[in-house]
């Protein structure tokens, strides 16, 4: 069966006065239908640009630089913007970070719905209305008729997500990006909308790649799991590959810096350094520099992607068989 | 505006020049002394300014604005029949100003950094900073003067006061002026809001929906800028009113505008008292009107200003 999604060898550039900024570096990663696949990664490590650029929502100082970019089994990476028009809302939709800014502030949420509804089928304004109206429902928004009319600023944030989801799945689509959806919300709130989420996709069977910094989250809702660092996936494997056996030295750092995944007791650690500027990227692993186990190699060579099971792979050096053989960090032990 | 009042009325008497010139005409030279302050004493011009001005206060209230002293009729028979030629031109003017700046904003966003929208740019700023003056005249040159396609002055042909076509065909250079001095400064204050608004998040999510940019910007965007527009749109009523007083005087377009300078020139003080009185109103109604639209607008506007108020 096609995948629903597959970067092959994916990267995306920006140029700028300062040269190329390379965003997003050689992704491969496959997405099927009806699985939750989590990437997460740092601030700026160019989940949200590898988003964008699939749906070809960038500026036009973003290119994809290679690679290409496959939906359903079709090739889409030189879709133009009246192709790319036609596939956003019934086949790729996206849910966004921020629910306060998402939404035109003077625009009633209810025609906000209705709008994309209008723009992709052929229904009388009645029926679209009245499509709307389930689709606040289905999101969980109570009074839907009586808030139909509201304008986004009588909404909480929580409700305000909910509205954008339903503008996502107004238009049934088969893939959904959902970039950040829960930063923005506090915890309470946050699990709501994972589990209102997961149900959807339970029920529709909808692909979703979920964008997230939050291991916590993640460990809630995906499947499957890619670690992403400087633009290149250093780790991807299922939900529990990636929780109980990482393999790459950034995905234990990550991992022992989240309170609830780490050890009890002691000081909570984090990864010392900061992420490399993708201007004029080192040659080499990208995460050398701030790898305690970093070696000869990682400041000459990139690192390939060593398959450790079947749907398990990470690049790093270490998995070579001519490395030492190094064991996670200690505070990792207490979740094997 | 009786600040206003006082100044004008201050201003006007210590200019140099003789109102009496204006009065009696070139008569003035071969009048003696004797005579002159005689009709000084006899169009009270020989008092103290401030008795002069409080007598004109007193007056004014009670309707009476005074003798012109060039037409010798009262200012308000003098410029009654020219509000109307000054308004029509104004307004023509103000709602085309508006139309192109909005039309020509949306094209410049639409194509935002394209060769359009740079030509546009270009051509617009060059344009703006002609000045009217000068544009009106070299307009003048070209298509009175030189192609005899448009008149160069007046407002119409004598005896064809209610022909439309002959006014319109008045006004079209009058017009041209107005619009090419007025039209860049508002067209580019649109065109940058409305890229502004292309930029925030929810253009994002409404292009994620498959709307096309067009859709967009129309449906969105201009929305969202509307009463950024009116506002404007209030606000810049004084602005394109002096447009009209510099593109009636040189055209010869009889307006108050035009009335005005030449009563400045001729020391009419009470035609020129009546027409600043005017024009102030129509300033200051302007400022009010537009602060009422944007209170009406966006209700923080008004609580931000108790909060000023209050501190």
């Amino acid at each position: 069966m096609e995948p629903l999604l597959k970067l092959d060898h994916y990267s995306v550039s920006f140029q700028t006065s300062m040269g190329e900024v390379q965003a997003v570096r050689d992704v491969n990663l496959t997405l099927n239908k009806g699985e939750v696949l989590a990437v997460v990664g740092e601030s700026g490590c160019g989940k949200t640009v590898m988003c964008q650029s699939i749906m070809k929502l960038l500026p036009k100082t973003a290119r994809i630089k290679s690679g290409t970019v496959s939906v359903n089994g079709t090739d889409i990476t030189n879709y133009k913007e009246k192709k790319m028009r036609n596939l956003r809302g019934p086949v790729l939709s996206m849910v966004f970070q921020d629910p306060m800014t998402t939404l035109n502030p003077t625009i009633p949420v209810g025609k906000q719905i209705e709008e994309a509804i209008l723009r992709h089928e052929k229904v009388s304004r009645e029926e679209a209305r009245k499509r709307a109206i389930e689709m606040m429902d289905l999101v969980g928004i109570t009074q839907p008729e009586y808030r139909y009319s509201l304008q986004p600023h009588y909404f909480s944030g929580g409700m305000r997500q909910r509205c954008v989801l339903a503008i996502a799945l107004a238009t049934s689509p088969e893939l959904l990006f959902a970039d950040e959806p829960t930063t923005a919300l506090d915890v309470t709130v946050q699990a709501k909308i994972l589990d209102l989420l997961l149900e959807i996709r339970d029920k529709t069977n909808i692909g979703i790649l979920f964008i997230s910094h939050d291991l916590g989250v993640v460990a809630r809702i995906a499947d499957r799991v890619a670690v992403m660092y400087a633009g290149k996936i250093v780790e991807i494997g299922t939900a529990e590959e990636i929780f109980y056996h990482p393999c790459h030295p950034y995905t234990w750092g990550l991992l022992s810096a989240h309170p609830a995944l780490a050890a009890d007791g002691g000081k909570l650690h984090s990864i010392q350094g900061m992420p490399p500027v993708m201007l004029n990227p080192p040659p080499g692993d990208a995460f050398a520099e701030r790898n305690p186990y970093a070696m000869k190699i990682d400041y000459e060579k990139e690192p390939p992607m060593f398959q450790v099971s079947d749907t398990h792979w990470a690049a790093t050096w270490l998995l070579d068989e001519r490395a030492p053989k190094v064991e996670p960090p200690i505070s990792l032990k207490r979740v094997e | 505006m009786f600040i206003l009042s006082v100044l004008v009325f201050v201003f006007a008497r210590i200019a140099p020049g003789d109102p009496l010139q204006s009065f009696y005409g070139d008569a003035v030279e071969s009048m003696t002394t004797e005579e002159l302050d005689a009709a000084r004493a006899r169009l009270g011009l020989d008092a103290p300014i401030y008795v002069q001005y409080i007598k004109w206060l007193v007056n004014a209230c009670r309707g009476d604005f005074g003798l012109s002293l060039k037409y010798k009729q009262p200012v308000l028979a003098v410029v009654s029949p020219l509000i109307g030629n000054t308004l029509l031109l104004g307004g023509i003017a103000y709602i085309l100003v508006f139309a192109l700046a909005v039309l020509l904003a949306i094209a410049c966003a639409l194509h935002e950094d394209s060769l359009l929208d740079k030509f546009l740019c270009k051509l617009g700023t060059v344009l703006y900073y002609t000045p009217a003056f000068w544009l009106g005249v070299v307009l003048v040159l070209i298509f009175a003067v030189n192609l005899h396609v448009l008149p160069s002055s007046g407002a119409y042909d004598v005896g064809k006061q209610n022909d439309v076509i002959n006014r319109l065909r008045h006004m079209v250079l009058p017009l041209f002026v107005m619009i090419a001095s007025h039209l860049w400064y508002y067209a580019y204050m649109i065109r940058n809001k409305l890229l502004d608004e292309i930029r925030r998040d929810y253009v994002v999510l409404a292009k994620a929906k498959g709307l096309s940019k067009r859709r967009i910007l129309y449906k969105h965007c201009l929305r969202n800028v509307a009463p950024t527009i009116v506002s404007i749109m209030a606000i810049s009523i004084p602005h394109v009113l002096s447009g009209t007083y510099i593109a009636e005087s040189v055209f010869s377009y009889p307006g108050i505008g035009n009335l005005s300078v030449e009563s400045a020139k001729y020391h009419d003080y009470n035609l020129l008292m009546l027409l600043v009185l005017i024009t102030g109103t129509l300033v200051v109604l302007s400022s009010i009107i537009a602060q009422f639209i944007n209170e009406a607008i966006d209700p923080r506007m008004k609580e931000l200003e108790v909060q000023q108020c209050e501190q």
